[in-house]
């Protein structure tokens, strides 16, 4: 009988362990997506939330050895409520503290971004990373010797599940306090049954279910309300699967607000003047223009030329459906809507263009960054008639150029360099780069003069503002030479880094020693299986940055196989996991052939990107991220197997997966492949598993 | 098996949503979308033992600073008054106790050098359509979240490129460039003191115009004896709030208030200018206090200047300022009986140009720094003849 009952326990455990597994990644893509809405979104910011999850995810598994002496099922029942409740208040902290501890309307540099992340996320994801081993410490007080493996497993299942559920349905459907309530109904499910069928006991049951679903339901409540801004009103919000775009509404004015950073305002002509009319009136006859991203007011300046075509590219359909319905953008017969990546669309065009405008934000991010490459460069450059202009905009200054912002735009201008014949930086709060093959006037308002073209801003103020003085200063402080950004070398991304970390007088070298110290202590405390789980966790993170990384440079930002990546990702481990379970017994020896096969894969990844880069085909990125993710799966039960297999081994196996993780995706983020470029981030990959061989290889 | 019964299930439910949601409630009424954040001040810090080891060539000493034993010395320069210990830096990074002296490193180091239309800083009511020779070295008492120069407001002297411009270089190249003033002006003026009052001394001699592009955060007595030779200002009135003050700028408004009743009483010709921070300066009873303060305490004819907010710098998460607020600012200011009001960084608004305050004609039409239409004689209205106050050519 008491055998019977364990088995149901044990059936309804592994449950929760899906449905918590559904729920945590739910709730950590969605905590991701939230902190971008307030932070800043660049890559240093993102790896740093992805890195305070995961470490302190590892730190949760590691408390739960000693604080999980007694365990019982009420005692996880209860902890997996508290799971429920604190999801949906992450969520809405996250919206409502910032202007409690911050200034309204400012952002903020690194260390608070990092106390800010830390704070927030570190309840759920404590909770969330103690939740694992404590239920199997739970189970194994009903069947003793129960696999550690098997839990891993379960939790891979629901993690896999989450991703797909989250991906590719619910970020396409709901709010985030929506997605937070789907997320976590299976585990209210599953966590009723679990305790009633443990004591027999429905009221207590029932009790913790209302919370829960209480919690949720009075999270969705305050969506809009949470949403809305301190000045103006809400006139329309969207998740989409690029992030969240708000319309805020004051007095007369509609401003795009996209993932909580201004983009533009109604009334706002000066931007698209310049974006517009630099360009476009260095060339005789305007015909056809490419347009990637635009502005309140930008198609009304190129209608001006009367062009015959005017190819409109924007990524997000959202964007664009609400820029029309809001009058931020002017729609005309001429006019092309192409929803697609810039990018890719360029690539796979056969149109020539008289001009291509690239209006993007900085590139500080890698997806960013692929518009501002010598091959890009190149592509556009074929794209262009004769005497056509290529031209894009980065953040500028008023008086005085900073040395990083000197960096970066002499980055950039040696990028153009290696492709234009001519370019011409313009400046001013944003310098304009205006690349052709054909000599370039810096008279603007005189070319426009002479071709009848009237303007509000540019003709009154640019002899004023953008003196012949200012450009020739700026022309002559460029830095002519330097390494150049490249695809695989985005040296610009760390440029911009660097100038995040100098806007705040601040820099990241004290933060990134207490972790190094902090890591080599721990390095120094474990095993060498739980070395080598330390490494895998590493070079799984690593690698899965790296295929996102790459696969945007040769198709572009789609989300969808983007979102297939990830979850390939997570569904390689599955099957590694129980060939891992079968083979655990040959031990050492797996373990072993894990570690080779991880760096023979890393080194087919280096061959092909050197070799076939731009013909490799998607399916190559999605099956080279099974094959790591599974190898990575199958050393999980072995090193466990190795350590015992008992709780206290299950709980340092899954602290140093997740502390690996953690350091893998910082490492990979803002050190490799800023620094090194992307072949030599997956040498540092490899290096980092020769270590993991060798360590195997040692006595003890 | 014990099972719940429909009321347990109902009283359950209603007491766990009370008490879900008002921990929630609890918080969104805190946080209450019209209240403002904590307060909090962005003022600077002196830099502990950040003087460098010896004077540079572009070093001299202060021209107001008490002295106290011990080596300790106190700038009193600007309002934060920074008392320094040996080796200490000021809080506008640009002064420093060396062995018990305070000397500034910002003198003959201008850091930007440009030629600018007079009506860039803004100033519509002196010489309009001259140019104006701008320089500024690094500094600033202040430290602005939408600081527009902060690669050199926010720096040191040492960590930047610098022209070796001694004062009577000044002069030189404000004649060769054929400037018809120099403006001391981007980052803030104030800060590079001596290296402004020894070149404006010059520049009066030879008929140039000083221009002091300011915050206004200085005490009376460096500002009396700068007004000496200034002969015209643009002062920023960032905002008619102390806590904003503090906030946004890291200052506070009585010595800025202070520094217009004082250029006011000097007689030097000054235009205020605020800039209109949505969630921040965009209260129209506020602004209607600040004009009655202004017209009470300095009469009609000082120019106000309200400029449209982008977001910049630090404080890049505010969307800019919709023009109606503007319009109506300028409406609430000339109500209250400020003659000359303008809008700025809003090309092709009404408020760029300047119309008589007695028969309301068009005096100065602006297209940006363009003057196409100027209809002001003598420093009169050509329609009524009223004097219209600032110099004119």
């Amino acid at each position: 009988m008491k055998k019977t009952i364990n088995l149901i326990i044990d059936r309804q455990i592994r449950k929760v362990v899906i449905a918590t597994g559904i729920a945590s990644v739910t709730t950590q893509l969605l905590t991701i997506r939230e902190f971008l809405a307030q932070l800043s979104g660049n890559e240093f910011v993102i790896a740093l939330i992805l890195f305070n999850w995961l470490f302190i995810g590892g730190l949760g598994t590691f408390l739960a050895r000693p604080l999980g002496k007694n365990a019982s099922v009420r005692k996880l029942y209860w902890l997996s409520i508290c799971l429920v409740i604190l999801a949906p208040i992450q969520l809405i902290a996250i919206r409502e503290i910032y202007d409690l501890i911050f200034i309204h309307g400012s952002s903020i540099g690194f260390y608070p971004t990092f106390a800010y992340t830390l704070f927030l996320i570190t309840p759920y994801a404590l909770l969330v990373g103690f939740f694992l081993p404590y239920s199997l410490i739970v189970i194994r007080d009903q069947i003793a010797n129960y696999p550690g493996t098997r839990i891993y497993i379960f939790d891979s299942i629901g993690d896999i599940s989450g991703g797909i559920l989250f991906s590719f349905i619910l970020v396409y459907c709901t709010t985030p306090l929506q997605a937070i309530f789907i997320a976590h109904l299976p585990l209210l499910v599953a966590l009723y049954s679990l305790y009633a069928s443990a004591y027999n006991v429905k009221s207590t049951a029932v009790i913790g279910t209302i919370l829960g679903l209480t919690a949720l339901v009075a999270a969705i409540l305050v969506e809009i309300p949470t949403l809305t801004p301190r000045n103006g009103e809400l006139a329309y919000y969207q998740e989409t699967p690029y992030g969240r775009i708000q319309i805020i509404k004051d007095q007369e004015q509609y401003t795009l607000i996209q993932n909580g950073r201004p983009i533009f305002s109604s009334h706002d002509f000066t931007t698209a003047e310049e974006a517009v009319h630099y360009p476009l009136s260095q060339i005789d006859s305007v015909r056809h223009v490419l347009m990637i991203s635009a502005e309140n007011r930008m198609m009304s300046e190129v209608k001006k030329y009367h062009p015959k075509t005017i190819d409109y590219v924007e990524i997000d359909p959202a964007i664009t459906d609400i820029e029309f319905r809001f009058g931020l953008l002017e729609k005309f017969p001429e006019m092309n809507v192409i929803h697609q990546d810039g990018r890719q669309y360029i690539e796979n065009t056969e149109k020539q263009y008289d001009a291509i405008i690239i209006n993007l934000p900085e590139p500080d991010t890698f997806q960013i960054n692929r518009f501002f490459t010598d091959r890009f460069f190149f592509i556009a450059r074929q794209h262009l008639t004769q005497g056509g202009v290529l031209s894009f905009s980065v953040k500028g200054f008023d008086n005085y150029i900073s040395d990083n912002e000197l960096q970066k735009i002499s980055s950039i201008y040696r990028t153009t360099r290696q492709v234009f014949k001519h370019v011409l930086l313009i400046p001013g709060s944003k310098i304009f780069f205006l690349c052709s093959d054909d000599p370039l006037e810096t008279d603007i308002p005189g070319l426009l003069e002479n071709k009848n073209i009237p303007t509000a801003y540019i003709s009154g103020y640019y002899y004023g503002n953008i003196t012949s003085e200012r450009i020739s200063r700026l022309n002559q402080q460029l830095i002519t030479t330097g390494p150049i950004n490249s695809d695989f070398s985005p040296h610009l991304v760390q440029i911009l880094l660097d100038e995040w970390f100098s806007i705040f007088s601040t820099s990241p070298i004290l933060f990134l020693l207490i972790l190094s110290v902090i890591n080599i202590v721990y390095l120094f405390c474990i095993s060498k299986e739980e070395f080598v789980l330390y490494t895998t966790g590493c070079f799984t993170m690593g690698s899965e940055i790296l295929v996102i990384f790459a696969f945007q440079i040769f198709f572009g930002y789609i989300y969808l196989q983007i979102g297939l990546i990830i979850t390939v990702f997570l569904a390689g481990i599955l099957p590694g996991a129980v060939y891992g379970e079968y083979l655990r017994q040959r031990g050492k020896q797996i373990l072993l052939f894990t570690d080779i096969a991880m760096i023979i894969l890393m080194l087919v990844f280096i061959g092909a990107i050197t070799f076939f880069a731009y013909q490799l085909s998607g399916y190559a990125f999605l099956l080279f991220g099974f094959a790591v993710s599974a190898v990575c799966g199958c050393q999980f039960p072995v090193a466990l197997y190795l350590q015992g297999g008992d709780e206290p081994a299950a709980v340092k196996m899954f602290s140093a997966d997740l502390i690996g993780a953690a350091y893998g995706t910082l490492i990979t983020s803002i050190l490799f492949i800023p620094f090194a470029g992307i072949l030599w981030s997956a040498a540092g990959l490899i290096l980092l598993k020769i270590i993991s061989l060798i360590i195997l290889n040692t006595k003890k | 098996m014990k099972s719940v019964s429909r009321r347990q299930f109902l009283t359950y439910s209603a007491l766990s949503f009370a008490g879900s949601t008002l921990p929630g409630q609890a918080l969104y009424a805190f946080t209450g979308k019209n209240q403002h954040s904590a307060p909090v001040d962005v003022s600077g810090k002196i830099f502990k033992n950040d003087a460098p080891d010896q004077l540079w060539k572009w070093s001299r000493e202060a021209d107001y600073y008490m002295t106290f034993p011990g080596d300790v010395v106190m700038c009193v320069i600007c309002p934060h008054t920074c008392v320094l210990y040996k080796g200490d830096r000021s809080i506008c990074r640009s002064r420093v106790n060396i062995n018990g002296k305070l000397y500034t490193l910002t003198y003959g180091n201008p850091c930007s050098v440009n030629t600018d239309p007079i009506e860039k800083k803004p100033l519509f009511h002196f010489k309009p359509a001259s140019r104006a020779l701008s320089i500024a070295t690094t500094g600033c008492n202040f430290r602005c979240l939408n600081c527009q120069n902060w690669q050199i407001s926010q720096v040191k002297p040492e960590n930047v490129r610098f022209y070796d411009l001694f004062p009577n270089q000044v002069i030189e190249t404000a004649l060769e460039k054929k400037a018809a003033s120099i403006a001391y002006t981007y980052s803030e003026a104030t800060t590079f003191y001596e290296y402004m009052i020894d070149t404006a001394m010059l520049a009066k001699q030879k008929g140039i115009s000083n221009l002091w592009i300011s915050n206004g955060y200085i005490n009376p007595e460096p500002l009396s004896a700068l007004c000496e030779v200034l002969d015209a200002a643009n002062v920023n009135l960032k905002s008619f709030n102390n806590e904003t003050y503090q906030k946004l700028n890291g200052g506070q408004l009585d010595p800025v208030l202070n520094t217009f009743k004082t250029l006011h009483e000097k007689g030097v010709h000054f235009e205020m200018t605020t800039l209109v921070v949505p969630g921040y300066v965009d209260d129209p009873k506020m602004i209607k206090e600040m004009c009655l303060w202004i017209v009470k305490n300095l009469g009609p004819n000082h120019p106000l200047h309200f400029l449209r907010f982008f977001p910049q710098y630090k404080l890049d998460r505010l969307p800019p300022t919709p023009v109606s607020v503007l319009t109506n600012f300028r409406k609430i200011a000339m109500d209250t009986g400020i003659r000359y009001v303008y809008v700025g960084n809003v090309p092709g608004h009404e408020g760029n140009h300047t119309y008589c305050h007695q028969c309301g004609k068009l005096l100065i039409e602006r297209k940006g720094y363009n003057i196409p239409t100027y209809n002001i004689e003598k420093n009169k209205c050509r329609f009524c003849e009223s004097t219209i106050p600032g110099k004119w050519i």
